[in-house]
């Protein structure tokens, strides 16, 4: 194409534009070819007019000024940046997979085991939360209805043998007192029923703290390229 | 603070690619040559191409390849009519903006001139690019 780099200047400028070309895979092929052409002419314009004497430390100048490959094509195609991103992905989730394919039956087994443990507690924990939190609330009640009874019908409930609130062997003291015992473990109750979905939003933000900073260091790094 | 910089240059170099696409029509390297002239300012001068490419699909620019007496063909810019109205309204906006900059932040030691940013189309002659 009339341009007259020796072959050592020609290796680093095919090579620039190597990757230039990776980079721009996922456009259509004119789009691709046309942008090419024109960094192939900036690099010959630029390298004849760079005032260097040495032609290696020329092209490396006239590279440098130019920037890398991300450079020169980001804001045009920030769509295949993203697009980019998943690419490079899919083959690690591969690797993995035939890593786990080829180890991972024994060591697959006991990871299941750990996961399977982690999720039984987390359930048993939050099974055991709430029924803290019924028993509180129909406890309560219950106490509440007994104590009344207690009050104005004491000998009612001494037929069944049921004993409410005995502490100081006043019926209508001890009931009074079971009125108020009663009423502070329903209102927990429902406090606690009420908190649990703030408890378990903490919880999963705890858990997800760490993956949502990598996350959004990943983000931030691909918006610097973009923006560059 | 390098960030705030570059992109406060990257605004204005889009208005600056206009300008100098105003009086005649360039190749991406003389492009860059006209813009930037012996002044010190840094460009990575990649940073023109993604713009060109932005400023072709909204109408403003129009490309045409041509072939160079020597080295590998050229692709030249040049506005449309749209191109030239819009770094009209454009230039009239930052002349507008550069004195509200001027008026304002009143720097301490030296005054600063209100219409320097006006100057940014003007292009050296002395780099026709060839």
């Amino acid at each position: 194409m009339g341009n007259n780099y020796s072959d050592s200047v020609e290796k680093i400028v095919n090579n620039y534009l190597k990757r230039l070309k990776d980079k721009l895979r996922g456009l259509p092929e004119t789009d691709q070819s046309d942008l090419v052409k024109e960094i192939q002419s900036h690099i010959y314009e630029s390298f004849v007019n760079d005032p260097s004497e040495d032609e290696i430390e020329r092209i490396f100048n006239v590279l440098d000024r130019l920037g890398e490959p991300a450079e020169v094509i980001s804001a045009r195609m920030p769509d295949t940046m993203v697009q980019v991103g998943k690419k490079k992905k899919l083959p690690l989730l591969i690797l993995i997979g035939i890593l786990i394919g080829l180890f991972g039956i024994p060591l697959g087994l006991g990871g299941i085991a750990l996961l399977f443990g982690i999720i039984v507690t987390v359930a048993a924990l939050v099974f055991t939360y709430y029924v803290l939190c019924f028993s509180l609330i129909v406890g309560g009640w219950v106490g509440m209805i007994g104590s009344v009874v207690n009050i104005f019908a004491p000998d009612f409930l001494d037929k069944y043998d049921i004993v409410v609130m005995n502490i100081s062997g006043d019926p209508t003291l001890d009931g009074f007192l079971g009125i108020g015992i009663s009423l502070v473990c329903a209102v927990l109750g429902v406090i606690l029923l009420l908190l649990g979905r703030h408890v378990w939003r903490g919880f999963t933000y705890l858990i997800n703290l760490p993956f949502e900073k990598i996350r959004e260091r990943r983000q931030r790094r691909h918006l610097q390229q973009a923006s560059q | 603070m390098e960030n705030k910089i570059r992109q406060l240059r990257k605004g204005v170099l889009e208005l600056a690619i206009l300008g100098s696409l105003y009086h005649e029509s360039h190749y991406g390297y003389s492009l860059i040559k006209s813009i930037s002239g012996e002044r010190d300012i840094e460009i990575t001068e990649g940073t023109i191409y993604p713009i060109l490419g932005r400023l072709a699909k909204e109408e403003l620019v129009r490309s045409e390849w041509m072939e160079s007496r020597q080295g590998p063909p050229r692709k030249y810019y040049s506005l449309t009519d749209k191109g030239k109205k819009a770094f009209e309204l454009l230039h009239a906006e930052f002349a507008k903006l550069v004195r509200m900059v001027g008026d304002s932040s009143a720097a301490p030691e030296k005054k600063p001139e209100p219409l320097e940013g006006e100057r940014i189309d003007m292009k050296k002659e002395s780099d026709d690019g060839e």
